[in-house]
């Protein structure tokens, strides 16, 4: 692409934005997944208005192996307020026979934004930050454009928030937010894209532990078998890859044994902005290797991989 | 500082279109489609963006694009159901696509005269479209065509109006960035 985005101006001008959001003595809470967009947002938000603002991550059980212990860390590192709240429970609950899609996405946006409620009033906050980027409330829909899926901190806030919203980045892509991310020194600048209803939406259908806790392991062996291909230089990392779990079963032989288990799908892309992907051409070893490790690790529940060859149109990149 | 807005007619990509204009350092804004034309009589050039409506059957979402291209004396590029929009305004008939695109295109370029000068004949790029144009509109030449669909750019023989079917504005569209330059630069000419 020629031209090019100009990330101190951009920095300056949000940092401005942020103080005359919250002018003091006001308070802030930051929605803080840990991802790029919401660290980038903390860092803007830190320089802005300083320890007027409190991070607060939400451990809602669907997050993949070990985040919480290392988003923790990341915002131990930066030195910024930060909470965390500990509610599996009531998310598990809340999406008890839940299957539409768009119904998990909105009961997941509205449980943040209540956990995010609490926070504040016990913080004393009036506003709440979070780093909506472009392709969250273009996607989400409005009145002109269709709903594709409804993100969480967009399609999925409840109409009667008892908070202000300011949203710095909602004009980035996510290579402008890296670019701005790498200015700043943010140290998720690299971090791959993860969903803000995190792995209810590669949990196909209804979401349980046990579904989730399947997705988390496949999504887990996937990031490790691409990244250690990518660290020995005999694949390019893709833009974001993940395990799918697909609810239906199909039948396999283990050890002389009828199976009947679970599909993963395997998902890689290459993608800039997120709105357009293609598949990533993983080399055909990559994908044995993932394929061998799932279905031997996870014997029980797992008996069948398969890659998704689409594109970003027709296709989304997450399945949900 | 030339003046160029984006029409937002409900695209997915209408603010990829808004983001390309900033890279080539233009002002520019988008705007609903209801915007009366008064306010936009003093633009340089207008780009219509594409959506969801299906232009054949609900061609009332489009607002003013029909009054835009009536009344705008400065080049207006339509893109999918904007291009659709232009051509149906201008005698087209459009109808569901014998083979809709959706992701990789295959473009082959038959006139470089304007908005495809200096790129190559054959290029890969972005689709995203259940319709098509049927029929060349009159006083209209076609520029570009891909294997399912004939009727991919259109050009007019005598006013500065343009339309692409794909989606040069994406990513994942080649030589996107270099069509755009030429729009703008068929504004400076016009200007001039």
């Amino acid at each position: 692409m020629v031209g090019f985005f100009d990330e101190q101006e951009f920095i300056d001008e949000a940092v401005e934005l942020i103080q005359s959001s919250i002018p003091a003595p006001a308070k802030a809470v930051i929605a803080c997944s840990g991802g790029v967009d919401s660290m980038v947002t903390a860092t803007l938000a830190s320089k802005a208005i300083g320890d007027r603002l409190l991070a607060v991550y939400v451990d809602n059980g669907l997050m993949r192996k070990g985040e919480t212990e290392e988003v923790e860390a990341m915002m131990r590192h930066m030195g910024i307020n930060y909470k965390v709240a500990s509610v599996a429970d009531e998310y598990f609950e809340a999406l008890k026979g839940v299957e539409d899609p768009e119904q998990k996405r909105k009961i997941i946006g509205e449980k943040f934004v209540r956990v995010f409620e609490r926070y504040a009033r016990e913080f004393g906050a009036t506003c709440l930050l979070q780093g909506t980027i472009a392709p969250d409330w273009i996607e989400s829909g409005d009145g002109t454009r269709d709903t594709i899926k409804s993100h969480h901190n967009v399609g999925g806030l409840p109409k009667d928030m008892g908070m202000t919203l300011c949203e710095p980045l909602r004009d980035l892509y996510k290579d402008e937010v890296r670019q701005v991310a790498r200015a700043l020194g943010v140290e998720a600048s690299e971090r791959q894209p993860f969903p803000g209803p995190a792995l209810a939406v590669r949990c196909l259908g209804e979401v349980t532990p046990e579904k989730v806790q399947i997705v988390r392991e496949a999504c887990f062996i996937v990031e490790d078998e691409i990244r250690k291909a990518a660290d020995a230089g005999e694949s390019v990392r893709p833009w974001q890859y993940f395990a799918v779990l697909v609810p239906s079963k199909s039948v396999g032989v283990q050890g002389d044994r009828r199976a009947y288990g679970y599909t993963i799908a395997v998902r890689a892309v290459d993608s800039v902005d997120g709105m357009t992907a293609t598949f990533s051409r993983l080399t055909m070893d990559v994908l044995n290797r993932i394929s061998v490790r799932i279905t031997d690790s996870m014997k029980s529940q797992v008996n069948r991989v398969v890659y998704d060859i689409t594109s970003k149109p027709p296709a989304t990149i997450e399945w949900e | 500082m030339m003046k160029v807005y984006v029409v937002d007619n409900g695209g997915q990509w209408t603010h990829r279109e808004w983001r390309v204009l900033k890279y080539l350092k233009v002002e520019t804004k988008i705007v609903p489609n209801t915007t009366p034309f008064e306010e936009l009589r003093d633009l340089d050039g207008l780009v219509l963006s594409g959506g969801a409506p299906s232009i054949a059957c609900e061609g009332q979402r489009m607002g003013n694009n029909g009054e835009y291209l009536d009344k705008a004396e400065y080049p207006v590029l339509g893109i999918c159901a904007g291009h659709q929009f232009m051509c149906q305004h201008f005698g087209s008939q459009l109808g569901p696509a014998d083979m809709p695109e959706f992701g990789e295109v295959k473009l082959h370029i038959d006139d470089h005269s304007d908005i495809f000068a200096g790129i190559p004949d054959d290029i890969t790029v972005w689709g995203s479209h259940n319709d098509e144009v049927k029929d060349v509109p009159k006083g209209f030449r076609v520029l570009a065509s891909s294997p399912s669909c004939r009727i991919e750019a259109v050009a007019c023989n005598d006013r500065p109006l343009f339309g692409v079917q794909y989606h040069p504005e994406v990513e994942n569209s080649e030589y996107g960035a270099e069509l755009f330059q030429n729009f703008l630069q068929i504004i400076r000419d016009q200007r001039a």
